[in-house]
């Protein structure tokens, strides 16, 4: 099957630090990849160019066989609200709104059928035991918090969903109860999944598990 | 994109800053609402002063008066050069003169008596003789400006009034006795008696004469006590009280025979001691004082021109600058960048155009409020210019709008330069 992402000889740079060193990587439709690495290995800055968040590198990226360097700013948020949902690590929620609020914003923005966006919302949010009420998010804990991100980056019905690590504020129960509830939801709409995970109970779940070491990424079996 | 998903859009957008995007679009209502206002009244207090400092000399006239310290009757003569009459021939002799009229003052004690809005009025006054040319032929073509005492049976004296004095009545006279104010308009075909002869202070030997009089014109190149009457009165009248005698002329007014030998006929007038004004010089005057009201009232336009701009520029660029991360989110979530574009073009341009708007509407609308509370205050205000504020829609459409232009032309760069910024330096802390 063809990949849905198709990483070439990725480079990035901080200054005289090269945290990414020329890495390859293909994502294959609907299977969940996890990535591992100690704090500091470029982990979220790999998301972050695979996410095209991040445009400042070096090599090749196609994302569903369009090479991100020839597309324009519009272009790429197409790109981005066709293919991809984001689960940052700071989850990033606008803090003034509603669980659903923030949930049905890229919807709301991208011109979709309001009623439609609010309905599937709804059941995302209600799936991740988060209630759909006028609650702000400041008022969630961090837990719910993490996974009301989680329901707004499956939002737009994604291809690839990239999770900067979505569980690292849940306990184990939680956290088991989430990638469940994800593995559902991967087989009922086919999206892969690419997480940083540091949990070895989750890692046991992921269909491919790489370590990013030295800039690179590094098969773990 | 349908209204309802727009208006949730905007909705969800605002929500949590409502505060601030009130405060940022009331910073520019206020700042258009100043710069019209001020424009408005900047303009009518210029126009106020143009009515002040104009005359209706025309350009090839120059007006000869003496030396010293004039006021008909009242006068208090400092030893200055006067005029008589071999000055007029002097005068009269040149080759670049054509014409000349000249005017005289009664040095007889006058006063005057009538009905001011049902009230008694009484004034002294001195009387200054003109020629029927001293209006213009086309001002005093209806008037029979020949007037001796013979005609006073069954003729009214007729009067041409200073609008200086009509000024000088309504501000220190009509106002604090509550009469009514008047107009160079108003005055016209009022009838009176003016009494030669005899004032409140002085008293002549021979019995006074009275005559019925009615004011036929307005002048702002009378003497500011004087009342002008036809020229051979006064010569009459100053005959038969001081029969030995000179006569002295108040003023000369000399018509040159070409407007461009005026100058050369001031610098004759000005050797031989006296005093001239011309059109130029008393527009030369006007304009230093106009041209100084009007620099420092540009000065003033173009400091709140600027403050408005730049508070309209940091509050249009702040609010931008304080909504980077959101912008940063719904980048990152895929926003299609016409939606972002629909929410610059909604929150800036067209709320910022319609506040500038309201408040420009609302800046005329005090500026109009303003003059009208300063007219119904003052009656010399009122009988001088119909308004104090001016509207050229033109210029404040063109700075109202110049303001907008600059302020979102600024801040959609500084929005084009968000939407071409990485997504992951948006959300950066």
């Amino acid at each position: 099957m063809d990949s849905i992402i198709r990483a070439r000889d990725i480079q990035r740079e901080f200054g005289d630090i090269r945290v990414l060193e020329g890495l390859d990587l293909d994502v294959r439709p609907g299977e969940f990849l996890a990535i591992v690495g100690r704090s500091g290995a470029g982990k979220s800055t790999l998301l972050a160019i695979l996410g095209t968040h991040d445009l400042d590198h070096g090599g090749r990226l196609e994302i569903s066989g369009r090479d991100t360097a020839l597309l324009s700013p519009p272009e790429l948020a197409a790109l981005r609200r066709e293919y991809l949902g984001f689960v940052f690590q700071d989850f990033h929620l606008l803090p003034e709104l509603t669980a659903l609020e923030n949930v049905i914003l890229p919807a709301v923005f991208s011109g979709r059928d309001l009623g439609t966006a609010r309905t599937q919302a709804a059941e995302v949010l209600s799936r991740l035991s988060i209630r759909a009420d006028e609650t702000p998010t400041t008022l969630l804990s961090r837990g719910e918090r993490q996974r009301v991100a989680m329901a707004r980056g499956l939002a737009n019905g994604p291809s690839v969903l990239m999770a900067d690590e979505p569980s690292a504020s849940l306990d184990a129960e939680s956290e088991q109860t989430l990638f469940n509830l994800l593995d559902d939801l991967r087989r009922e709409q086919g999206f892969a999944l690419i997480a940083v995970i540091h949990s070895r109970a989750v890692l046991e779940r992921a269909d491919r598990v790489l370590e990013l070491r030295d800039g690179i990424l590094h098969e773990v079996d | 994109m349908k209204w309802t998903e727009t208006r949730t859009a905007l909705h969800l957008w605002n929500r949590g800053h409502w505060r601030d995007y009130v405060f940022s679009q009331g910073m520019l209502f206020v700042a258009s609402l100043l710069l019209v206002f001020f424009i408005a009244i900047g303009l009518g207090v210029q126009n106020l002063l143009d009515r002040f400092l104009s005359t209706d000399l025309p350009a090839e006239q120059v007006r000869v008066t003496p030396s010293g310290v004039q006021a008909g009757f009242f006068q208090t003569e400092s030893g200055g050069v006067e005029i008589t009459e071999e000055a007029r021939n002097e005068l009269e002799s040149s080759l670049l003169v054509q014409r000349i009229d000249p005017q005289i003052y009664a040095r007889v004690p006058a006063y005057l008596k009538g009905l001011l809005g049902g009230q008694p009025y009484y004034t002294d006054i001195t009387l200054e003789g003109v020629t029927g040319q001293f209006l213009g032929d086309s001002l005093l073509k209806d008037i029979d400006w020949s007037y001796t005492l013979a005609d006073s049976a069954d003729r009214f004296l007729p009067i041409i009034l200073s609008e200086n004095l009509l000024l000088l009545y309504n501000a220190g006279f009509a106002e604090p006795n509550d009469l009514i104010g008047l107009t160079p308009e108003g005055v016209l075909g009022i009838e009176c008696t003016v009494t030669l002869g005899m004032s409140s202070i002085a008293e002549m030997d021979r019995p006074p004469i009275t005559v019925r009089a009615r004011i036929e014109a307005t002048s702002r190149n009378m003497n500011l006590f004087a009342i002008g009457v036809p020229f051979e009165f006064v010569d009459q009248v100053n005959s038969m009280y001081i029969p030995d005698g000179t006569r002295r002329y108040s003023a000369l007014v000399v018509t040159a025979k070409r407007a461009e030998d005026v100058p050369e006929i001031v610098r004759l007038v000005e050797e031989m001691g006296l005093r001239a004004e011309t059109r130029r010089g008393i527009a030369q005057k006007a304009e230093i004082l106009v041209g100084s009201v009007t620099a420092a009232l540009s000065a003033l336009a173009g400091a709140i021109l600027l403050s408005a701009l730049s508070s309209a520029i940091h509050t249009l660029v702040m609010d931008l600058r304080n909504r980077r991360f959101a912008l940063g989110v719904l980048m990152a979530l895929g926003t299609p960048h016409n939606r972002l574009a629909m929410i610059f073009a909604f929150q800036i341009l067209f709320m910022s155009a319609l506040t500038m708007i309201l408040g420009a509407a609302l800046g005329c609308l005090l500026a109009w409020g303003a003059s009208s509370a300063l007219l119904s205050l003052s009656s010399v205000l009122r009988v001088s210019v119909d308004s104090l504020a001016v509207f050229p829609i033109g210029w404040l459409a063109a700075g109202t709008g110049f303001m907008l232009l600059i302020s979102t032309g600024i801040a959609y760069v500084f929005f084009g330069r968000i939407l071409r910024t990485p997504v992951t330096r948006l959300l950066r802390p």
